[in-house]
């Protein structure tokens, strides 16, 4: 019993139930059949949700990062990136299908290139913090991007390197079903990181670095933990966008699509709540259906005649609506998405329906220590 | 054997010296005090104990060994449990948490091993969450189990936090200003209960601390400094009648001094503003 009302993923919500547990899982069936059934319908809505299932991976990686240690990151894209030119060059053999252990191997090696980039960004960055903070994140994330990327015999002479997905995983629902256990295996990690010494470590770093010490944590140590088990997520994400393409194309991670993903990247765990994971997971995909990349827009653009408008502004519609529900997230509810659900799914779980949290929420905190606020 | 001495304590912030030869031991199960008026240098040789500054020079040892430069994360680990003079806790986190936060270095298991959410780690968890409610329990704080420490009162958090210290399981304990902000009759439970901590438990304490009753009810040897010096040492009853340690508090003239009881500043501004 002590144990379960421990190994809850959202703080502050303790007092769980067994009829509570029911009415959970009685309303996420619901969920798990759309999030199974919906992307089989065709290959583009398939696409689409394995897309989503990237940019959760994402924002798992950033939940690590910013939700719990408190670190902002504008450089995201760099290890997103590299992760998608490591797994392409892995398998990128000129044959039409990857023989599924190289691929599994791209994928691995993709973590642990993305991982050990930013054990090096944590190890330049571990002593600081906000605005300066931010600013090194963003210049590492563009000339790692510039540099590293362009390089041709990486970059398969300007022309892109093919990363074809073995042929288990050949048809767009099985690729998607496919991203959908690895965004499980990050969810994973970041269930243990919360539950464990580690995530209670890494949120002491946040709150205050001197109390952290004195509970006997090391901070740097710590710090470049959550650097390099964040990178590695975003880098086996990576992986999983290079075979999603079938391709690296450093065209996606260079200027301003580069830049572009990494301002989502923030934007979307900061509008998701620091640290609470599934609204982060929320918010991802939400991003992701609005992203300058994202297949779904050209279609809406197709069917309602927004072709010439979207066309146009593509680069600016998610920074336009990602802008506006950034400034709502920081001036109404800093605690993110899950301080507005917050009192909803208490009401859900039987208790009285109160906007004021008693015991205050966790998100808010989160905010008012970390880097973000600058 | 003692369990913490330190020899020759110096520590200078650019033209200051904070700290001025500093000499100090704690034997095992004693209660030692630390006194001495604001800016003395009483917390500044904390951080310098702990780790959080390196003193110019001078040394620090522990249970025999020398301690001086080693970081303070390491030193938690070791046995060195100290609180802050304004709660030293994780503020985001409710008190349950901050006490399995608190026994880091006791759980037992790597980051690697952490992640990987192997038996071993939910078998070690469970035990940390029970321990810490034994801890809750020692200090009856069970009711606030579950609330976010950001919306207790000042005085259950001091508690709280001196519980967290506990948690890491030290064999000296440094208490900053134990008793701020509680009133007479709390401090004076304050008193009994790490009287009773220490039978319970066998730790060593150095405790910073102002009110002089409750260091006359605990303390068995008692350093005051002043401007970063060593001005008197002795059992709780000499260092109180010691001229020159009444001189330092009260600047002089200090029966009438004494007698005075002055308001808080912001009753003060109340006062004048409603005359």
């Amino acid at each position: 019993m002590v144990a379960d009302t421990q190994a809850l993923p959202l703080a502050g919500k303790r007092e769980r139930t067994l009829g509570r547990l029911g009415v959970r899982l009685l309303a996420a069936l619901p969920l798990i059949l759309l999030v199974l059934l919906l992307p089989a319908k065709d290959d583009n809505f398939s696409h689409v949700a394995a897309y989503a299932a990237i940019f959760v991976m994402v924002g798992l990686s950033m939940n690590v990062l910013t939700g719990y240690t408190g670190q902002i990151s504008l450089g995201h894209q760099a290890f997103l990136g590299l992760g998608a030119l490591t797994g392409a060059n892995v398998v990128s053999s000129g044959v039409h299908s990857a023989d599924p252990f190289t691929f599994a191997l791209g994928l691995l090696i993709a973590a642990a290139a993305s991982g050990g980039a930013a054990l090096i960004l944590g190890a330049v960055a571990l002593r600081i913090r906000g605005l300066y903070l931010a600013l090194v994140t963003l210049v590492f994330g563009s000339v790692f991007s510039d540099t590293i990327f362009t390089l041709p015999s990486l970059n398969g002479h300007d022309a892109g390197v093919p990363a074809y997905r073995p042929d288990a995983l050949a048809t767009e629902y099985r690729y998607y079903l496919f991203a959908l256990a690895m965004v499980l295996v990050c969810v994973y990690v970041d269930v243990w990181v919360r539950r464990s010494k580690v995530g209670r470590g890494l949120i002491a770093v946040r709150d205050n670095e001197l109390v952290a010490q004195a509970f006997g944590v090391n901070v740097l140590g710590y710090k470049l933990i959550a650097f390099t088990i964040s990178g590695a997520m975003a880098g086996l994400a990576g992986g999983v966008f290079a075979f999603w393409e079938q391709a690296f194309s450093d065209k996606d991670f260079l200027s301003v699509a580069g830049f572009n993903f990494a301002l989502t990247f923030v934007v979307m765990v900061v509008v998701g709540g620091l640290a609470n994971r599934g609204e982060v997971i929320a918010a991802a995909v939400f991003f992701a259906l609005v992203s300058p990349l994202s297949p779904l827009l050209p279609w809406v653009a197709d069917h309602t005649h927004w072709g010439t408008f979207y066309g146009n502004n593509k680069f600016y519609i998610s920074n336009v609506i990602g802008a506006v529900l950034l400034l709502q997230t920081i001036v109404m509810n800093p605690g993110g998405l899950g301080q507005v659900i917050g009192p909803f799914d208490s009401w859900f779980g039987g208790k009285k329906f109160t906007l004021h949290d008693p015991d205050g929420d966790a998100g808010v905190g989160a905010m008012e220590d970390s880097s973000v606020r600058a | 054997m003692s369990v913490l001495e330190v020899t020759d304590l110096t520590i200078r912030f650019g033209g200051l010296t904070a700290i001025d030869g500093l000499n100090l031991k704690v034997d095992e199960w004693e209660i030692v005090g630390l006194m001495g008026p604001n800016g003395a240098g009483k917390t500044t040789a904390f951080n310098c104990i702990t780790g959080f500054y390196k003193p110019t020079h001078g040394r620090v040892f522990f249970k025999g060994n020398e301690v001086t430069k080693v970081p303070p994360h390491r030193k938690a680990a070791m046995g060195i449990g100290r609180t802050f003079q304004n709660v030293g806790m994780v503020k985001s986190e409710t008190a349950l948490e901050n006490l399995l936060t608190a026994q880091h270095t006791r759980a037992g298991y790597g980051p690697l091993q952490a992640i990987s959410g192997s038996s071993v780690v939910r078998q070690r968890e469970r035990d940390l969450v029970a321990h810490s409610e034994v801890i809750l329990d020692l200090l009856g704080l069970s009711a606030i189990r579950d609330k976010r420490i950001g919306a207790l009162p000042y005085g259950t958090l001091k508690l709280l936090e001196l519980g967290c210290a506990l948690a890491t399981d030290p064999d000296v304990l440094l208490l900053d200003e134990p008793s701020s902000g509680m009133g007479p009759e709390e401090s004076d439970e304050l008193g009994e209960r790490l009287l009773s901590l220490r039978q319970e438990l066998g730790v060593t304490m150095l405790l910073i601390e102002h009110h002089v009753p409750l260091v006359t009810a605990v303390c068995d040897y008692v350093y005051v400094l002043n401007f970063g010096k060593l001005l008197a040492e002795g059992d709780p009853e000499s260092i109180r009648n010691h001229p020159e340690v009444i001189a330092a508090y009260l600047g002089g003239e200090a029966p009438e001094a004494l007698e005075q009881t002055e308001l808080p500043q912001d009753q003060q501004e109340l006062a004048e503003a409603t005359s």
